[in-house]
C-alpha cells in the first residue's frame, strides 16, 4: 500500500467529519445501551431509568424461557440457511459456471432477490404461501398429495422453515455468483488436467473445484452467518414471530422488549450479549479482511 | 451410446438450467403479475388475466399515501447520500493516503460497524428523538442509516482510492497545487466510477431500510418499505396493492443494481470476495 507522510492537522481535519458522525452513531449508542442494561427502567413508566440494579436484567435473561427460545430460534435459523444457501449456490454455480447466452443472463440476474428488501421479500413470500391463494402453496400440493391440506406457515417448524427459505432464495443466488468468480479465477487448464487423468464429475467437484474455492468458500459461510443472526425484516413481514413464538430470533426479540413492551433495561442488556457473541464472528472475519488488504 | 449419453446430459443440464429459472424467479414473476391483476384475479392463481393498472392508481390516492411515502424514501435516501459520499470520500483519502498510528484501530471499528445489530443501535436514539422531538422526521432517518452506511462507503471508496497510483499527486504537489486543489481536482475525478458506484450501493442501502423506519417514524416520515406494512388491513392483506408497491419498491433497485452489478460481490462483502 502507498502511504505518504504529510504531516500537519489537515490529515485529521479532512478525516474528523466521519469520525464524529461515527462516534455519534456507533460508539455512543454501544456506550450507551451497556450503561442501560444495568439499570431498571421501564419507558411507559418513567422517561428516564429508574435506578441501577446491577446484573438483573442479565440474570433474568438467563431465567427467561423466551430468551432462550430466540436464541434457539437464531440458531436453528441460522444453521439451516447457512448450510442451504451455501449448497444451493454451489448447484446454481455449477450450472452457470459453462459459457453460453442463457446462461450468461441468468447470471446478471442472479443479484435482483439479493437486491430485494428484506420487508418485501417477507411479503411476497407470504402471499405465495398462503393457503388459500399461494402459488407455492398450490405448487406444493400438486407435487405432494399430503402437503395439500397443510397451511405451511402454520407450523411451528413450518414457519422456520420457510423463513429460512425466503433467507435462501435471497442469499444462494448472490453466494453462487462469488463462487462463479472464484471459479474464473481458476486457470482451465487445472480442470483439463484434471479431466486427462480420468477424475469424474463428482471427483472433480470434490477434489478439484471444492477445494480449489475453499478459501473463498469459509469466507461467504462466516460473512453469511453474520448476516443470518441480523435476520430482523422478514421475520415481521412473513410471520410476525409467529405461529406462537417460533420465529423470534434475537434480533425480533429485543424489539419486542424494546418497542412493543419499551423495556429498555432488559432489550439493553440482551443487546449487550449479543453484541458479545457477535464479536466472536466478526473478530475473525476482520483478522481475515485486514490480511487481504495489507497483501493488496 | 455416445450419442445418447451426449444427448442425456444436455437434457440433465437443460433440467438444471430451468430449475435455477424457476428457483430465482419465480417470486419476482409472481409479485409483477400479481400487481397488473384486479382484486378477484389476485386471489386465484390462474395465469390468464386481463392486466389493469387500477392497483397503481389505487395506491397513490386516498386512503392510502403512498405519494407521500415515495417523496420520504427519495429524500431519505438523496440526503443520506449527500451527506454520507463526502464525508466518506474525504475520510477514504485520508486513510488511503496518510500515516497514523491508530490507523489500523480506525479501519477494524469501519468493518466492526457492519456487524452491529440495527436494532441495537435503534434503543439509545429511539429515547433521544424522542426528547428531542425528531420522532417521525426524515432527519432521524436519514442520521440513523448513516451508521451503516459511511462506515461502508468510506471503507468501499479507500479501496477505489488505494487502487491509484500516487505519483500523480505527489506531481501535483511539486507543482504547488495546495491541499484540497490534490484531493479535489486529481483524486476525486479519478476515483468518480468508484464514488459513484458506492453511491449506488449506498442508495440500495436507504431505499430498502425498515427497522429504523419501522421503529423511529409513525405517519409523516414513513417510508416505502414500512408503508408496505399499511396494507395489512383488519380484513386482511391488500395482496394486488401490496404487490404494486413491491414493483415501485423493486424496479429502481434492479436499474441500480444492475448498473453496479459488476462490484456487486466485491461491494457486499466489503472487499473480502474480489
Amino acid at each position: 500500500m502507498n502511504s505518504v507522510i504529510y504531516r500537519g492537522p489537515k490529515k485529521w481535519i479532512i478525516l474528523a467529519p466521519a469520525l464524529i458522525i461515527l462516534v455519534a452513531m456507533t460508539i455512543y449508542p454501544i456506550f450507551n445501551v451497556l450503561i442501560v442494561s444495568f439499570q431498571d427502567w421501564n419507558l411507559l413508566k418513567s422517561p428516564e431509568p429508574s435506578g441501577l440494579i446491577g446484573f438483573d436484567n442479565y440474570t433474568r435473561a438467563f431465567q427467561d424461557p423466551d430468551f432462550w427460545n430466540s436464541v434457539g430460534v437464531t440458531l436453528i435459523f441460522t444453521i439451516m440457511s447457512v448450510s442451504l444457501s451455501i449448497i444451493i449456490a454451489i448447484a446454481i454455480a455449477l450450472q452457470l459456471y459453462p459459457k453460453g447466452i442463457y446462461r450468461t443472463i441468468l447470471k446478471a440476474c442472479l443479484i435482483f432477490p439479493y437486491a430485494i428488501s428484506p420487508a418485501l421479500k417477507g411479503y411476497t413470500w407470504r402471499f405465495m404461501l398462503n393457503p388459500h391463494y399461494g402459488i407455492i402453496d398450490k405448487i406444493l400440493g400438486t407435487l405432494i398429495p399430503s402437503l395439500q391440506d397443510v397451511v405451511l406457515l402454520g407450523t411451528k417448524s413450518g414457519a422456520l422453515f420457510w423463513l429460512a427459505y425466503t433467507e435462501i432464495w435471497g442469499w444462494a443466488p448472490f453466494i453462487a455468483l462469488v463462487f462463479i468468480g472464484a471459479l474464473d479465477m481458476i486457470h482451465p487448464d487445472v480442470f483439463a488436467a484434471a479431466k486427462i487423468d480420468g477424475v469424474n464429475k463428482y471427483q472433480m467437484l470434490r477434489f478439484v473445484k471444492i477445494p480449489l474455492i475453499l478459501p473463498v468458500l469459509l469466507m461467504v459461510t462466516l460473512l453469511k452467518t453474520i448476516f443470518s443472526v441480523k435476520v430482523f425484516d422478514q421475520i415481521l413481514t412473513l410471520t410476525n414471530g409467529g405461529p406462537g413464538q417460533s420465529t423470534e430470533a434475537i434480533n425480533f426479540f429485543i424489539y419486542k422488549n424494546g418497542f412493543k413492551f419499551f423495556e429498555m433495561g432488559y432489550a439493553s442488556a440482551q443487546s449487550v450479549l449479543l453484541i458479545l457473541f457477535m464479536i466472536v464472528f466478526a473478530g475473525v472475519y476482520i483478522k481475515t479482511v485486514m490480511k487481504g488488504d495489507s497483501n493488496a | 451410446m455416445n450419442i445418447i449419453k451426449k444427448l442425456l446430459s444436455k437434457l440433465v443440464s437443460a433440467f438444471g438450467l430451468l430449475v435455477t429459472t424457476i428457483f430465482v424467479f419465480l417470486p419476482i414473476i409472481w409479485l409483477s403479475l400479481t400487481a397488473f391483476k384486479k382484486a378477484k384475479d389476485a386471489y386465484s392463481t390462474s395465469l390468464f388475466f386481463k392486466p389493469t393498472f387500477q392497483n397503481y392508481i389505487d395506491i397513490f390516492s386516498e386512503p392510502n399515501t403512498f405519494s407521500q411515502l415515495l417523496t420520504n424514501s427519495v429524500i431519505v435516501a438523496l440526503l443520506t447520500i449527500l451527506i454520507a459520499i463526502p464525508v466518506a470520500t474525504l475520510a477514504a483519502y485520508a486513510l488511503s493516503r496518510f500515516h497514523y498510528r491508530v490507523k489500523n484501530l480506525l479501519l477494524i471499528w469501519l468493518l466492526s460497524t457492519q456487524f452491529i445489530p440495527p436494532v441495537v443501535i435503534v434503543i439509545p436514539y429511539f429515547v433521544l428523538f424522542r426528547t428531542l422531538h425528531l420522532m417521525d422526521t426524515r432527519i432521524a432517518l436519514v442520521l440513523m442509516n448513516l451508521s451503516f452506511v459511511l462506515p461502508f462507503a468510506t471503507w468501499m471508496i479507500k479501496g477505489f482510492v488505494d487502487g491509484l497510483s500516487i505519483t500523480l499527486e505527489e506531481a501535483a504537489f511539486v507543482e504547488g497545487c495546495s491541499f484540497m486543489q490534490v484531493i479535489t481536482k486529481i483524486t476525486i475525478p479519478l476515483a468518480m466510477p468508484g464514488i459513484i458506484t458506492t453511491a449506488i450501493f449506498t442508495l440500495i442501502q436507504s431505499w430498502n431500510e425498515y427497522l429504523f423506519a419501522l421503529i423511529l417514524t409513525r405517519k409523516d416520515a414513513i417510508t416505502m418499505t414500512v408503508g408496505l406494512n399499511s396494507l395489512v388491513t383488519d380484513r386482511g392483506v391488500i395482496w394486488e396493492q401490496m404487490s404494486a408497491a413491491g414493483i415501485i419498491i423493486m424496479i429502481p433497485i434492479f436499474i441500480f443494481s444492475f448498473l453496479v452489478r459488476k462490484h456487486f460481490t466485491q461491494g457486499l462483502t466489503l472487499g473480502a470476495v474480489k
